[in-house]
């Protein structure tokens, strides 16, 4: 390790660590643009300048590499001197459109200009004008006057996603960001050059105009698109979800998330989901508690035995869901398991990058509680035969959270529902859903406590950031009312005590 | 003193042209000298000499030779034939009058670092130097001074020409690389520096058409010889392109240290006029007065302690009826379009300062835009990845110091002092005050 002082404070670096990897180990401030962790150096931005102690000229922090005792500071006049005309030279041709601006609240320039800027415009020329509101297809929308001109985007379609899309076109001052014939950036990481542009010049169209950032407020979790488990962030307010960012995990993800994973939320929100408990009797749809309709299908168990039943489970719940469900269904005497896998021959698919072709975040978990259970599953295609022929007669299904990802759903659902009971709980709403017995729905990953287990055997904590529909019961909630054991009432119960806000 | 003709010697011969005509004029000689020597010996011969680069830094010859690493990679040399900055014209001379000169100095170079394969890469403007090199390399190779096993020596090489697309960045030795891979061609963060990571991020050298055809005469005459014309700092001779306000402009090599005053008066046929400032060093060198110029001797040491550089070597000499407001906006506007646009600083500080000298010509100017231009400048020297930026904030800053009086004119009358008359120009940029509300 190397000793090195950071604005007068100690710390010890890696050797080979540059100056801007000491300062955030430092936990000190320093202002920077184009660096980032996750991509190569490019040192344009300039903002990173810091004062080597014996060294008279400024030095960029970010490709400048530790030595053995350096004393550096960001703190000298000198430094702050130039830091702000360096952001002035940022904003001289940056239009002034922070009100109109999707990154306001969030824009590094803003920040910066708090910090050190708060000076008289010393421009009196004419701005370079350049083109805005620029479609690069069904994700981003670019305003090119408004890039700053970091290089993040095109370092990033180069060196990660391997697409190359953006490129900085012409020289001097006319440079601009974009894509050749402004060709759409459709790749499914392109998201990620919306989350570090430091300005708004990259904005996602989904997101777009639909909240200011400073009403949001976020939570940490764990994907659930697929079984990679990418660490992200879930921002909401009080009317509902509204995006989903990645969150560093060095083992996992690094820092980034690819763009199937951005619509997850989309699917945990209010308008995609099973808000009350359903039950159809003799085609009479009727609607009521989560917790009610449990207890009653509670009752319905008590009077199957346990060869007739059949539970089958997805790989999108946590694995205590799975434990506490298993083992309920266990203590009965049910031995007919089955694990509902969507995507057979995709399973092992990967892109290289994040996304893998199981769009389940437990499948790990899932295979391995049923093991630690001592539980067998049973061929899937047993299912609908023993369905056909009734030797099973009440099906429980743990049905799958975001149903975009199993393309077989009404096809299983209508084979399932052949049988004399269908008992379905899912967080997602859907009408094909009436035709079963009973609906319950279930808590989304948002909403609850609990481990998945990734594709590379990770696991990793969820925590509940936000209530979306109260009713909602996870597995556990769900088994203890099948046990009969919880008093009625126990369901208003299930929505308190929720850590973390309720829309 | 007068010239020393070392490199220019034969150039008024048109026979040099020819690998014939060049041998008859004891062409190739030194290269089975060099063959003799170790590689090292050579190395150590130019760091001797004390050979300093010709392409605008100066930097110590042998010295950046010995940076490249030991490690078994290929190495590459890179002949800096690019000639961008403004006022230089003695690389295209060279090789358009002496290109088996510059060739046989690159295989001694590329025998000493070891290298395989050179490029020389030349502006695309050239197009008479890039026929006649690519000829005296095909007749190199036809009478193996080139290729495999060159004059029995066991030493390989092969050289090719590489057509530059005309952009000054590409003259910059990053910018050259990147270039060369087939990139933009924009300057590299250093470090990495070429002689560790360069073209194809192996081990390069880059060195200018006149450096390397340096070399050859040092092998030849022997450091201590090539070591005694000039300074002990500043050694051997130097090519100066002299433009503009006197009676003989062209190119002509004297010894380092030669006075100003004495190239005026001697070489280049004396004043058209009355000396009013001195650019010593190409566009991007600050400005001299007269004052300065009369007592300046062309070498590092003395131009820097004038407070200016000997750069590339392009001396650009101006009379009393230049206005020197409107040669620093001919300076601006060059490099605002030759900025490549990464950094920061550059890309908007080289376009503020056209805007700014342009706004003044229109007759717009403010009192405050001169320290303006001073501050902008200031604030954009040493703070980039490449010496663009230094190279339009020198000049601004030498030329608003020491001909302020020019800039408050015309300011305050809207016409230039020294025609009397506002200056006219197709290139000025047409540029409005715009009140900012912040
Ligand atoms: C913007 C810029 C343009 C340059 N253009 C040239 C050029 O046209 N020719 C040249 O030899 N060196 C040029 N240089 C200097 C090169 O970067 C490099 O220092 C030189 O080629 C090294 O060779 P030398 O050591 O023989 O001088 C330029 C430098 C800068 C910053
Ligand atoms: S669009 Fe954003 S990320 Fe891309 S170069 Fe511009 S400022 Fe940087
Ligand atoms: S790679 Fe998988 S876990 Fe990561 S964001 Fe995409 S869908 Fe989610
Ligand atoms: S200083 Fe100017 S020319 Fe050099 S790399 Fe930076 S922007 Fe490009
Ligand atoms: S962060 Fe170092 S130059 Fe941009």
């Amino acid at each position: 390790m190397l000793k090195c002082t950071i604005n007068g404070k100690e710390v010890q670096v890696k050797p080979g660590s540059t100056i801007i990897e000491a300062y955030m180990k430092a936990k000190e401030n320093i202002a920077h643009y184009c660096w980032h962790p996750g991509l190569s150096i490019a040192g344009v931005c300039r903002m990173c300048m810091v004062e080597i102690e014996g060294n008279p000229r400024l030095q960029i922090a970010c490709n400048t590499t530790v030595a053995e005792g350096m004393k550096i500071n960001n703190t000298s006049v000198k430094v702050k001197e130039s830091v702000e005309w360096t952001l002035g030279f940022h904003l001289i041709n940056h239009p002034l459109d922070c009100p109109i601006c999707d990154q306001a609240g969030e824009c590094g320039l803003q920040e910066y200009y708090m910090q050190y800027g708060k000076y008289e415009p010393g421009m009196a020329e004419h701005k370079v004008t350049k083109d805005k509101v620029v479609d690069l297809g069904s994700k981003i929308v670019l305003d090119k006057e408004r890039c700053i001109l970091c290089s993040r985007c095109a370092r990033f379609t180069e060196e990660v996603s391997k697409t190359n899309e953006f490129g900085i076109f012409n020289r001097g001052d006319h440079s601009e960001i974009g894509t050749v014939d402004g060709m759409p950036v459709e790749n499914n990481y392109a998201l990620n050059t919306v989350d570090i542009c430091p300005v708004g010049a990259l904005t996602s169209k989904d997101f777009r105009f639909r909240q200011r950032v400073w009403y949001l407020k976020d939570f940490d979790t764990v994907c659930n698109g697929c079984s990679t488990g990418c660490n992200i962030k879930v921002y909401f307010n009080e009317n509902g979800l509204y995006r989903v960012k990645p969150v560093y995990n060095e083992k996992v993800n690094g820092y980034w998330m690819c763009d199937v994973g951005r619509d997850v939320y989309k699917f945990a929100d209010r308008d995609a989901r099973q808000v009350k408990g359903l039950r159809n009797s003799n085609n009479q749809v009727s609607q009521d508690f989560a917790g009610k309709i449990a207890l009653e299908v509670s009752q319905h168990l008590n009077s199957q035995k346990a060869d007739s039943m059949a539970v089958v489970l997805t790989g999108q719940y946590t694995v205590e869901e799975y434990k506490d469900f298993v083992s309920f269904f266990k203590a009965k005497g049910v031995s007919q398991f089955y694990h509902w896998i969507n995507n057979p021959d995709k399973l092992n698919d990967f892109d290289g990058i994040l996304y893998r072709g199981d769009n389940n975040p437990n499948t790990k978990g899932l295979a391995k509680t049923l093991a630690d259970e001592g539980i067998k599953v049973k061929p899937w295609n047993e299912l609908f035969e023993n369905v056909e022929s009734s030797k099973v007669k009440t099906v429980v299904v743990a049905g799958p959270e975001i149903q975009k990802f199993y393309p077989d759903l009404e096809s299983v659902f209508t084979r399932l529902n052949k049988a004399d009971t269908l008992v379905w709980l899912t967080p997602g709403k859907n009408d094909l859903f009436e035709k079963a017995n009973y609906v319950i729905p279930t808590k989304s990953f948002t909403e609850k406590n609990g481990t998945f287990v990734n594709h590379a055997g990770v696991e990793q904590k969820i925590k509940k950031g936000v209530t979306v529909v109260s009713e909602a019961l996870t597995l556990s909630d769900a088994s203890q009312l099948f046990s009969g054991k919880t008093a009625v009432g126990f369901e208003s119960n299930v929505s308190k005590g929720h850590a973390g806000a309720t829309l | 003193m007068a010239e020393i003709k070392l490199l220019t010697e034969h150039y008024h011969k048109p026979e040099f042209q020819t690998l014939d005509g060049y041998k008859k004029n004891g062409g190739y000689d030194v290269l089975k000298k060099a063959f003799k020597m170790k590689p090292k010996e050579i190395i150590e011969e130019v760091k001797a000499s004390g050979l300093r680069g010709r392409g605008g830094a100066g930097f110590p010859t042998g010295m950046k030779w010995s940076f490249l690493p030991d490690n078994g990679e290929p190495r590459y040399l890179l002949c800096n034939a690019d000639e961008g900055e403004p006022g230089t014209f003695k690389d295209r001379l060279m090789m358009e009058r002496a290109p088996h000169q510059l060739i046989e100095g690159m295989i001694i170079s590329a025998f000493a670092v070891q290298s395989k394969k050179s490029y020389i890469y030349i502006r695309g403007e050239y197009t008479k130097c890039l026929s006649v090199v690519r000829k005296a390399i095909k007749e190199a190779y036809d009478a193996g001074l080139l290729g495999k096993n060159i004059l029995g020596s066991g030493f390989d090489h092969d050289m090719d020409v590489y057509s530059g697309a005309g952009a000054y960045i590409c003259g910059e030795e990053t910018g050259m690389i990147s270039s060369l891979e087939g990139k933009k061609g924009q300057p590299k963060l250093k470090p990495p520096f070429p002689a560790v990571q360069g073209y194809l991020a192996k081990p390069t050298i880059v060195n200018n058409v006149e450096t390397l055809a340096a070399v050859k005469y040092i092998i030849r005459d022997g450091a201590a010889a090539y070591k005694k014309i000039g300074t002990e700092k500043s050694a051997g001779t130097k090519l100066f392109s002299v433009s503009g306000d006197v009676n003989k402009p062209g190119t002509y090599e004297v010894p380092l240290a030669y006075p100003l005053r004495d190239l005026i008066a001697n070489e280049c046929g004396g004043m058209k006029g009355k000396l009013k400032a001195v650019i010593p060093g190409g566009s991007s060198a600050p400005i001299l007065n007269a004052d300065e110029s009369n007592k300046v001797n062309m070498d590092y040491e003395s131009l820097a302690a004038a407070g200016s550089m000997l750069g590339s070597g392009a001396v650009i000499i101006m009379n009393e009826t230049r206005c020197m407001v409107d040669m620093l906006n001919v300076i601006l506007h060059f490099y605002h379009h030759e900025s490549c646009g990464q950094c920061t600083p550059c890309r908007e500080g080289t376009g503020w300062l056209e805007k700014i000298v342009s706004s003044i010509l229109l007759g717009r100017g403010r009192p405050q835009d001169i320290d303006l231009l001073d501050t902008i400048a200031q604030n954009m020297k040493g703070r980039t990845i490449c010496a663009l930026s230094d190279a339009a904030a020198l000049p601004t800053i030498s030329f608003v110091q020491k001909f302020r009086d020019e800039f408050e004119f015309y300011i305050r009358e809207g016409r230039s002092k020294v025609t009397g008359q506002p200056i006219k120009r197709k290139n000025i940029k047409g540029s409005h005050h715009v009140e900012m509300h912040h």
